[in-house]
This record gives C-alpha cells, structure tokens and sequence, in this order.
C-alpha cells in the first residue's frame, strides 16, 4: 500500500516533465466492485451472455473505471486530490478482464500566475493499444502562505 | 433513432448524502486507496454521487435509448470542491444533443451538482455512442 505523499512543491514542476505511470490490472472481480460501489449495473459490464449478444466480445470494463485510474496518475502524483480541478478524455478503445494498462502523464503547461497546470494523460493496453486517449487534467495550486501566517 | 425532440429533457438526482463508507467502497474498487489527514472523495466520485442521473436516461421509457448498444464515448469533469462526508449533493442532466455520425448516433448528456447550500460541486458532460445493432 502506497503511504501519504507529501504534496508537489509548484515551484519545481516543470513543463515536459514526466509523471510516475499507474499500472492497473483489470479483473473481473474489480470490475463487479466498481458497478457496485458506482451503482452502474449495466449488464454489458456484469454478464457474459448478454455482453456477447450485444456484439461485445465479452464483458467490458466501465469506461468512467478507466477514468478514475487517471484521476488517480494525478493525484496521487499532486499529493492532493482537491488541487484537481478539470478532467477529461475519450475512451478510445475497451477494456477487457484480463488487460494490463499503464496509464502516463506529462506536463503540458504551466501557469505561474494562477499556480495551474495542464497535464495530457495517456492509457495503454499490454499490447500498446491507446484505450483512454485526449486525456487533460488541470490542477490549481493554492496560494501560497504568508510568512506571518498564523500570527 | 432516438427521437431529437428529447433535446433539453433533464433529470434531478434525490439528494445524496456523502458516507464515508461510499468513499471507502468507491476507493477500495477503483484501488485509488491512499488517504490524505482528512478524507476527500477521489474526483471521479462524482460519478457516484450524480449515477442517479444516468440511470434516469438509460431507463427513461420515452427517450428509450438503445442502451444494449450504447457505449461512454467521451467525458469530461470540472470539479469546484472536494467532496466529505456529509456533503449533501444533488445533480441535475440534460440532454443537450442527439445528432447522427455516420452508423452510430451521439447523445450528449450535461449535469451540474450543487451541495445542500446550492454552491456548485462539479459539472461534467458525457458524450454516449450509440451503435446501429
């Protein structure tokens, strides 16, 4: 289990620069977790049969779980989940029981002024394939303290 | 086809009230477990909080989306605050466009959330395809 991070320092962050990646293996078991803890039960995401009738190959992980891997590339690399303020991005390709996917971040842009930045996120499959792609996080920041704060 | 008249029909969400056990639950299923000195929702958890609203068009018998064939296209979030436990959030979708591509049909659903004191907790815009079966 990963410890608490101590939050990025805003200052030393530099456009360019890589985040961590995020590896995830997706089960079957995740995936039941995820339409229980969302309340998402659509059927192409819990039940073979009816995934395969809909001309899937199988059950499909839910989009918004591969979302919610790259909410976490980012936060976890802020240290804060509340300095994200936008997150967006296209499901490219599904997501099947069984995928490995590395989720990458790199810091498209830097705003002294406003303490934001931009960050473009990819998702890949074991095989390459993108499967999250036009992915942008923004993150803001806050103000930095007085040196009298707390007199 | 999905009848473009259903353009500007929206949904609200009953209030739902933020447990930490939800954010426990959402965290432990996503594998996003780290926690911070206070507990604030992964940004995601918006889709847990606002699903009511979803599952409102999915099952809405007069829209009858063809949701056998309909996949998350695109998403996009702006989030205004972190989410507590406690937090009362209620949310509202609406559809904001049907429009064909080519064999498939994209349906575009918008939601706002807003907290017990009608301060704005996030908003996000879904993009659904639907595949011609």
């Amino acid at each position: 289990m990963k410890a608490m991070l101590a939050a990025q320092d805003f200052a030393q962050i530099r456009p360019g620069q890589s985040l961590a990646p995020l590896n995830k293996r997706v089960t079957v078991e995740q995936i039941r977790q995820y339409a229980a803890a969302s309340g998402d039960r659509n059927p192409i995401h819990l039940d073979e049969t009816f995934a395969r009738a809909a001309g899937l190959p199988g059950v499909i992980a839910h989009g918004m779980l591969t979302m919610a891997f790259a909410n976490q590339l980012v936060t976890d690399w802020l240290g804060d989940r509340s300095y994200l303020k936008r997150l967006q991005g296209r499901f490219a390709g599904m997501v099947l029981p069984g995928d490995e996917l590395t989720c990458s971040g790199i810091v498209a842009s830097r705003d002294e002024e406003h303490r934001r930045l931009v960050v473009h996120i990819t998702v890949t499959n074991q095989r390459g394939e993108k499967v999250f792609t036009k992915g942008i996080a923004e993150a803001e920041f806050p103000a930095q303290r007085s040196e009298n704060h707390g007199a | 086809m999905t009848d473009t008249r259903w353009v500007g029909r929206s949904y609200e969400t009953a209030p739902y009230t933020v447990t930490e056990a939800s954010i426990r639950d959402y965290m432990a299923a996503v594998g996003d477990e780290r926690a911070g000195q206070s507990l604030i929702a992964p940004p995601t958890y918006a889709m847990v909080y606002g699903f009511d609203a979803f599952w409102q068009l999915w099952t809405d018998q007069e829209v009858a989306l063809d949701v056998a064939h309909l996949v998350h296209g695109e998403q996009r979030f702006s989030f205004h605050r972190g989410v507590r436990p406690g937090d009362r959030i209620t949310t509202t979708g609406r559809i904001t466009a049907i429009n064909p591509r080519g064999d498939m049909e994209l349906v575009t659903f918008e939601l706002q959330s807003k907290d017990e004191r009608d301060e704005p907790v996030s908003d996000a815009t879904a993009l659904f395809i639907i595949r011609k079966p």
